[in-house]
């Protein structure tokens, strides 16, 4: 795959996971808890790429996310650059086979997202931010692990095979 | 080559970071009608026609979801219901055991109240006999609270139930009038004609007329006729259910329907005062009053 097929396919996957993310997420929600699609598939897509690749995911669909919804533009991009970076940083240090790895940090990626964005929030002074509500946030880390299930092996086919064969699967 | 491509990696991700800083910054700032937010309802509105038809497609889903989540609120709540439901239940007992004691004492007062020369003891039923061919109860209550044998028994309702016939500190055997030992003075109260009541057991008992060609009738109510010194007379045991053809002996088989329930009782009264004058003539367990 060349460089422009890969920046294509990056650009569609973003796009896709977008689209879920502002039309389908609500719908699939349980109680409060919406899933963050999007966070999902940037901290699943930095662990088979790499921080620089997961931290530009991240950038661009936290940053898109920003324009389409009501939230402060730009927060989302923050925190979601700061996980993709740090996700794909965890690729060179955690190897194995098992889905439950990929789970676990979705599981704790979410928890530190929540505390990014509730920090940036208040670095801001957004007089109107949300109540951070440990159970909503705890529910939410726990529905994007089961969400991992099934976003970590479809952006593994399209991952770089020699990544794909270095990482979990 | 390696850390050269770190130190770009992290140049990107300071500058991706600056960016957002950048923006949260000017978005903050900016009024309502700012190009940044201008653009976030552009984009809004934009989107939304989709997520329109993302939530017609995908409403089967939601419910489906809503249904799994309020299965497990049902179950909840089914438990919480089911438990209070018992409760509940077992309230509704608890008050219809009150409301039965208290019409029981109602009636044990009205009894008094109709018999101001008596004096009587409450007792509880403790225990009936386990033989089949003996109609007797245990009540709890012997000689230490003044009982002693011959004693009449009455029901909650004032009606005559048996007799004491084997007394303990503590509790006391009745002998009900359906035993077949059991034999009672009986008078029609209509007419006053004299008689002896005999039970037959399996719950009935008959009346055994001194006057061959009394006149007696259906419906008759029978009440103690006072003889033999152990129960007080006047004492309402039954009515007249069934008047038999004459027997060779000239006898007359008069059926009589116990007033008391002799199967469902609690508490029964005992007739403490005046206390029984003489013992009846036959051996106990097997006597008349």
């Amino acid at each position: 795959m060349n460089a422009a097929h890969r920046r294509l396919l990056f650009t569609v996957i973003i796009l896709a996971a977008l689209l879920l993310q502002v039309g389908v997420a609500g719908e699939i929600s349980v109680g409060s808890v919406k899933p963050d699609i999007l966070l999902t598939a940037t901290i699943c897509w930095a662990l088979f790429e790499g921080p620089t690749r997961g931290a530009l995911f991240g950038f661009w669909g936290g940053l898109l996310e920003d324009v389409f919804t009501t939230a402060v533009l730009g927060v989302g991009a923050f925190a979601k650059t700061l996980i993709g970076y740090f996700s794909g940083e965890l690729r060179q240090r955690v190897v194995s086979k098992s889905v439950v790895w990929p789970m676990l940090i979705v599981f704790v990626a979410t928890l530190l997202h929540e505390l990014i964005k509730f920090a940036a929030w208040t670095m801001v002074g957004l007089e109107q931010r949300p109540p951070l509500n440990p159970g909503v946030v705890f529910g939410l880390a726990l529905y994007n692990s089961v969400l991992t299930l099934a976003v970590y092996p479809l952006l593994g086919r399209f991952a770089a095979r020699e990544e794909r064969e270095m990482m979990f699967q | 080559m390696l850390e050269r491509r770190s130190r770009r990696q992290r140049f990107l991700i300071v500058i991706l970071v600056l960016v957002c800083i950048l923006l949260v910054t000017f978005y903050s700032r900016e009024s309502e009608n700012g190009l940044l937010h201008r653009l976030q309802r552009f984009s809004m509105d934009v989107i939304s026609p989709l997520q329109k038809g993302m939530s017609k497609v995908l409403s089967p889903v939601r419910n489906g979801i809503g249904f799994l989540v309020d299965l497990g609120r049902a179950r909840g709540e089914r438990d919480r219901l089911k438990e209070e439901v018992r409760q509940l239940e077992q309230r509704v007992h608890e008050l219809e055991d009150m409301r039965r004691e208290n019409e029981a004492l109602r009636g044990m007062i009205k009894v008094k109240e109709a018999y101001p020369e008596l004096e009587f003891l409450v007792v509880e039923v403790i225990g009936a006999s386990p033989d089949a061919w003996e109609q007797t109860i245990i009540i709890g209550a012997g000689y230490d609270d003044g009982l002693q044998e011959y004693m009449a028994v009455l029901s909650e309702d004032g009606s005559l139930v048996g007799r004491i016939i084997t007394c303990t500190a503590r509790s006391s055997v009745v002998q009900l009038i359906t035993d077949e030992k059991s034999a009672v003075g009986a008078r029609l109260q209509r007419n006053a004609e004299m008689g002896i009541l005999r039970g037959e057991g399996g719950g009935r008992v008959h009346l055994e007329l001194l006057n061959l060609e009394a006149d007696v009738r259906t419906g008759d109510v029978v009440i103690t006729s006072g003889m033999g010194g152990t129960c007080p007379a006047g004492i309402p045991i039954g009515t007249v259910t069934e008047i038999g053809e004459k027997q060779a002996d000239l006898s007359v088989g008069i059926v009589i329907q116990p007033r008391a329930n002799m199967t469902r009782l609690d508490k029964v009264m005992v007739v403490v005062s005046p206390r029984p004058t003489s013992a009846p003539g036959m051996a106990k367990g097997g006597s008349g009053i």
